[in-house]
């Protein structure tokens, strides 16, 4: 099979590559998105502990590589707790936490972008917190951050790349086998990127209508 | 009633409120006057929650602020009127009266909207509805900061210093309205309003009792009349000195030489 041409199948290997691609992304980022607001959540109704804990622990995921993280997660605490893990399983769970860290300290800047004044009145009225998040400062903190959550999710959806490196096998690592066996990398990878480019670009173009529609809700915060 | 007794509050080495006692009953219009950093806006402040106590004792209708329970349940007898409005900028005028009272009194929509509108309409807001705070001048936004009050059917109405941050004209406008709110209660079983404001004159007219604090102490509480006598609050060197400088065109005269 030297040499050998590129076949129907290599383009069924890209396309499942790119859906565990796509789907190690969505879900991640999801659970990151999630994750990530809760703890902003917690952070600015100055939970006592847990609060603090949340962030020493997002910080930490913040400013270390994800590689590193992703080595630790499936070699680290396997070796610690005799329990192998699978790759798809590490990868989610790094991805996600990593996206959650990044997602926390961009919603801790959109909740405290909020003015002081409303959560008074909101609070003088007689809000609940849940209330005061989903009416008052939810939907602020969302149009103050959405910017940079369309910029880390582009981001993430490449980041997603590094799972190849532990045997997940996704847009990349279907790039590496069809590599060693048609021995044509500028073809290959050419095709590949291509591939990234096009799913990241999609996400760029669905995020800045998703701030449009915001922002045009948004209109009297002066954005 | 609103009954503080004995209210104390500090802001680090800095005692705001020192010892202060004072009732509001139902239907009263009672007027705070003092100087700026006297305690009043705190005062109000201490009253619906937003700053918690160093000593003393605050209770809306015998509920004691001081219990998270009883704040909630406090809360809803009482409405806040600010004096920066506080108006939420990403919702409808509409939308800023009727939150709390659907969310917080579970009262429903429709009834809700309706009283809104109304109260729009009577203080010459109907077309602005559907408007955002941002579109509005200060003078109309406190006036939505009213109606937003009021749409709590409250049994308190706590205005902090809601004319201060106006232009003359805008504040003519707001002192109006407030006026027809204050004539219209029967003096028994109407919206009872406890009034934080520089406006001497506006005090005068639809108080029916004034309360003077100076450096955190309350020095006087008298009905109106006396509070203006000569033998009455004018009696106080200090608040002599304060009304002949807040509002030198009318109550000078009255001042003895």
């Amino acid at each position: 099979m030297r040499h050998a041409g590129f076949t129907w199948h290599d383009g069924a290997l890209l396309a499942q590559g790119l859906g565990v691609s796509l789907g190690l992304f969505a879900g991640t980022f999801l659970i990151g998105l999630v994750l990530g607001s809760a703890a902003a959540v917690l952070r600015h109704f100055r939970v006592p502990t847990l609060g603090t804990l949340l962030h020493t622990g997002l910080e930490l995921l913040r400013n270390s590589p994800v590689l590193v993280q992703l080595f630790l997660v499936f070699f680290g605490v396997p070796a610690l707790l005799h329990q192998p893990l699978t790759p798809v399983f590490a990868a989610g769970l790094t991805l996600s936490a990593n996206t959650a860290a990044f997602v926390y300290f961009i919603a801790v800047a959109g909740l405290d972008a909020v003015g002081r004044d409303q959560v008074e009145a909101a609070r003088a009225f007689g809000l609940s917190r849940v209330q005061l998040v989903r009416h008052i400062l939810g939907p602020q903190a969302l149009a103050f951050a959405v910017a940079p959550l369309v910029g880390l999710a582009v981001n993430q959806l490449q980041v997603t790349s590094l799972v190849s490196v532990i045997g997940v096998v996704d847009l990349t690592k279907a790039g590496d086998i069809l590599n060693l066996r048609t021995l044509r990398p500028f073809a290959v990878w050419t095709l590949v990127g291509v591939l990234y480019f096009a799913a990241a670009k999609t996400l760029t173009l669905l995020g800045n209508r998703w701030e449009r529609r915001l922002r045009a809700h948004a209109a009297p915060l002066g954005l | 009633m609103i009954a503080v007794e004995g209210v104390v509050k500090r802001f680090g080495a800095h005692t705001v409120l020192d010892g202060v006692s004072l009732t509001v009953a139902p239907g009263e219009v009672v007027t705070i006057l003092g100087s700026s950093g006297s305690g009043k806006s705190t005062l109000i402040r201490c009253i619906n929650g937003l700053e918690t106590l160093d000593g003393g004792r605050i209770t809306v209708d015998g509920l004691d602020v001081a219990d998270p329970r009883q704040l909630a349940q406090a809360r809803r007898l009482s409405a806040t009127v600010f004096q920066l409005f506080n108006l939420y900028p990403h919702m409808t005028v509409l939308r800023n009266i009727t939150l709390a009272p659907e969310l917080v009194l579970k009262r429903p929509k429709a009834e809700v909207d309706g009283q809104a509108r109304a109260l729009l309409a009577s203080v010459g807001l109907a077309g602005k509805a559907d408007s955002y705070p941002g579109q509005l001048s200060g003078g109309q936004r406190q006036r939505v900061g009213i109606c937003r009050a009021l749409a709590m059917n409250p049994r308190y109405l706590l205005l902090d210093e809601v004319t201060s941050a106006l232009d003359p004209e805008m504040t003519a406008e707001v002192l109006a309205i407030l006026g027809k709110l204050a004539t219209r209660q029967p003096g028994g079983a109407g919206t009872a309003m406890l009034f934080v404001t520089h406006e001497v004159e506006f005090a005068r007219r639809i108080s029916t009792r004034i309360v003077f604090l100076d450096q955190g102490r309350l020095i006087v509480d008298l009905p109106t009349d006396q509070f203006f006598a000569a033998d009455g609050g004018l009696a106080h060197p200090r608040i002599r000195q304060f009304l002949s400088k807040m509002a030198p065109a009318a109550p000078l005269a009255e001042i003895p030489a």
